[in-house]
């Protein structure tokens, strides 16, 4: 199983959930198993085009997916994932 | 919380130290944006910043408001306004542009020390929303491998810009001791 992390504004679409896990064998594959549990989250990081938005980032073991090999950066069991929300402020 | 900088040999009693042409950088950053909010990073090492990393502020992109740690209060509030107006009150940093920088600091054996904004309207002090979004990126900057950083609020409100620094912890903020040189 793969431990998804949640980020407070995510939270919302996982019922409130703070950590996941599902099956995967990518990111992109867990971007889909979380959407068929949680739909609209897959909306919440990805544009139109399947891309990884620009205010959102995501870590495969503290490794930043963008310098990996992106969406199709491969998962095994016992990978812990964390969603990064855009730093922000007002 | 306070901690030592090296200066060369010499140890200097402060949270901080920004070299004078980085803030000046900073400063010249919030000036061309204005009316708009900018925002960046600042890096270096045992407390003496050495690096700057301008990042865009994309609070204007579609959905931006929504997967950013703004409160429910705050996200509705950015939807009724055009996304201009949206960056005279508010930024949200683009993660491209974070990811670009922190990969920098690691090339060359940095550690964030500041996330810095402009506040084109309002004093240089952390607002509600700035100091619930820091709190709530508490947990996730060891996640990522980086320090807790301070947080640097230039104000344009006046015409002489007002810099101040500040340390954001579980909801309280403190003023960083920051020496300019």
């Amino acid at each position: 199983m793969i431990k998804v992390r949640i980020p407070t504004p995510l939270r919302p679409v996982t019922k409130g959930q703070g950590e996941v896990e599902t099956k995967a064998g990518s990111v992109v594959e867990m971007i889909e198993s979380l959407n068929s549990t949680y739909p609209g989250i897959k909306d919440r990081l990805c544009d139109e085009m399947g891309e990884l938005r620009r205010f959102v980032n995501i870590y495969v073991n503290e490794e930043d997916i963008r310098f990996l090999t992106g969406k199709d950066t491969p998962l095994k069991d016992g990978d812990e994932v964390s969603i990064v929300p855009a730093i922000a402020g007002g | 919380m306070k901690r030592e900088a090296q200066d060369g040999e010499k140890t200097i009693v402060a949270d901080l130290v920004i070299p004078k042409t980085i803030l000046d950088d900073i400063i010249a950053h919030a000036k061309e944006l204005t009316p708009y909010e900018c925002c960046g990073l600042l890096a270096g090492t045992n407390g003496v910043v050495s690096h700057l990393y301008r990042t865009k502020n994309i609070v204007a992109m579609e959905g931006a408001q929504n997967l950013s740690s703004f409160d429910s209060a705050k996200a509705a509030h950015l939807e009724r306004l055009s996304p201009a107006e949206r960056a005279e009150i508010a930024f949200v940093m683009d993660m491209q542009d974070f990811s670009s920088a922190k990969k920098d600091m690691r090339n060359n054996g940095l550690d964030l020390q500041i996330v810095y904004h402009s506040h084109p309207h309002d004093p240089a002090r952390p607002s509600v929303t700035d100091i619930k979004i820091a709190t709530d990126y508490e947990e996730i900057w060891p996640k990522i491998n980086l320090p807790i950083p301070a947080y640097l609020i230039v104000s344009l409100m006046s015409p002489e810009p007002d810099v101040k620094t500040y340390w954001i912890k579980s909801g309280c903020v403190t003023p960083a001791d920051v020496l300019i040189r």
